[in-house]
């Protein structure tokens, strides 16, 4: 490990060691309530030509090892007021879209419970595109290593800004919970900053008494990738009469929805999970379909899984009218070409993995994915020629804690 | 180490054996609760966090034993019908998306009674031997 690679690090350690300060100076009768999670992980691949990382990263793993992909700590404190106020805050700290481990606000609400059944949140809360989205950083609460990239890399986004109303009821099929919510996003992909304006979504549970849990949500809202590469090209094009493929490709307040549906089954022994979720966008951002299943069975302390995952591409997009008139205009098309390859989603992966309840509050875990890529996927830095054809093998080992 | 010895402590081993097995919980009120009796899914829900109200309507107060308590163990295991493990995975997925607190955690057996028998909306789980007049016992399992 260099010496840049400790320092990046360093947020981490200082917040774990905040963490662990602040949790011996909690307790007794206080209204304040704080917990937290980690996760230490490696990954490692088959392969020199991509490296494998999370959302947004900028460092991933190839066949050098790397501790940047999973490794996280976040901490959260709640303070509960009285029976209709409260507030929460959770910090996290993992490898972000700017390559380093500064630890990001990424919970910050207050909650109005009310009625019993009826809350109004205001702030920055989680964003729920998916079914385990709040918690799709606590490695202890679920199965995998991590929620299947193929279907939870399409969303870039993990909170917003603005305010949510949570309903819920007994029904006599179970419990339904039902979320409204709107606001904005921001977050960095591979250091570009992306914005997600004018957002408006629901989202709605169906948690029945026999372990089947149902899941429907959608949203829409305005996207904006401030990019300069791709303003230059843009402006570049539009100096020709070929305006389209430049009003196409750029990524200034488009439309763009995800939509996605949920089912959960975890009775006994057995868990069942799969999702089935859309990404619609009107600029360069692929259109791109994506789905798993995961099928997990606990024998005592271990849970050996199994998760079948896909994300289709459904359109670039863009279509590129420019002609190969000119050296230059040749040129042009080419780039544009490029760059819209470079966006083409779609890979399809097979997991195997192992999770042992080490102890009360400790999970240890051991993944291999085997992914086939057409194209770039999901993975980042792809030299030429990747995904034309071979699959990569990724191997992951965590350790996961809550406190 | 005579014959004598030894049958002493495989006697001593025997009914500590059995004493653990024997071991019933009950699930604990306050006296004054109106709440005669309830179901091992109605106690499941509160303890698994689905639910926070008590049969009455009234909100729950739920405390919860030491996780090194063998009544912890054995009242997840037969009420709720989960393991540890999976009790700890559901509360922090709870937790983790803001929407709920564990009940909290009391140090003994005592200290739960003494917190049931004090607040009106309480629910709480002692070794049924442990029960007295102080608090309600509304279901007990073995």
């Amino acid at each position: 490990m260099t010496c840049s690679k400790q320092w990046r690090l360093a947020p981490l350690a200082a917040a774990l060691f905040f963490a662990i300060g602040a949790q011996a100076q909690t307790g007794g009768e206080s209204a304040f309530s704080f917990s937290g999670f980690a996760t230490l992980g490696v990954v490692g691949t088959n392969t020199d030509a991509a490296q494998y990382a999370g959302n947004g990263q900028v460092r991933g793993a190839d066949k050098s090892w790397s501790g940047e992909v999973d490794s996280k700590l976040g901490v959260q404190g709640t303070f509960k007021a009285n029976a209709m106020f409260s507030g929460t805050v959770q910090l996290l700290s993992k490898q972000n879209g700017e390559g380093n481990f500064t630890p990001e606000l990424e919970w910050a609400f207050a909650k109005a419970q009310i009625t019993p059944s009826l809350a109004l949140r205001l702030g920055r809360m989680g964003g729920p595109f998916f079914a385990v989205s709040d918690f799709r950083d606590v490695g202890y609460a679920n199965t995998w290593v991590r929620p299947p990239m193929d279907v939870y890399g399409q969303v870039p986004f993990s909170n917003f800004n603005g305010a949510d109303l949570n309903f819920q009821t007994n029904t006599g099929l179970g419990t339904l919970s039902a979320q409204l919510f709107g606001g904005q996003g921001r977050t960095t992909v591979a250091r570009t900053k992306v914005d997600f304006k004018k957002m408006l979504g629901f989202n709605a549970t169906l948690e029945m008494d026999n372990g089947l849990s149902l899941r429907v949500g959608h949203l829409q809202g305005r996207l904006t990738a401030h990019t300069t590469t791709l303003a230059g090209l843009v402006a570049l094009i539009r100096t020709t009469p070929f305006t389209s493929t430049a009003n196409e490709l750029d990524p200034t307040d488009k439309k763009a929805t995800f939509t996605g549906l949920g089912a959960t089954w975890d009775s006994g022994n057995w868990i069942v999970s799969g999702e089935y979720t859309q990404r619609r966008t009107d600029t360069y951002a692929a259109d791109t379909d994506a789905w798993y299943l995961t099928l997990g069975h606990r024998i005592g302390k271990f849970t050996p899984y199994g998760t079948v995952s896909q994300l289709k591409h459904v359109d670039s997009n863009v279509t590129n009218v420019i002609p190969a008139a000119t050296p230059q205009l040749a040129q042009l098309k080419a780039t544009v070409d490029g760059f819209v390859a470079s966006q083409h989603r779609a890979q399809k992966t097979w997991a195997l993995g192992l999770r042992w309840d080490a102890y009360r509050n400790v999970a240890l875990k051991a993944q291999v994915d085997r992914v086939k890529p057409d194209g770039p996927g999901f993975f980042i830095n792809p030299q030429p020629g990747f995904g034309t054809g071979a699959s990569v093998n990724v191997y992951s080992l965590a350790v996961d804690l809550v406190f | 180490m005579s014959n004598k010895t030894s049958s002493a402590l495989l006697t001593v081993a025997l009914l500590s054996l059995g004493a653990a097995a024997q071991a019933q919980v009950a699930v604990i009120v306050n006296p004054k609760s109106p709440t005669a009796s309830m179901t091992a899914d109605q106690v499941a829900s509160i303890f698994l966090g689905k639910s926070n109200t008590l049969p009455s309507g009234a909100t729950a107060a739920a405390v919860d034993q030491p996780e090194s308590a063998a009544v912890r163990e054995q009242f997840y295991t037969k009420v709720t019908g989960k393991q540890a493990a999976q009790v700890k995975a559901a509360w922090s997925r709870l937790v983790f998306s803001g929407k709920a607190t564990p009940p909290k955690e009391l140090a003994s057996s005592a200290e739960v009674k003494k917190f049931v028998a004090g607040n009106a909306d309480a629910i709480g789980y002692v070794e049924k031997s442990a029960v007295d007049g102080t608090v309600k016992a509304v279901l007990s399992v073995d």
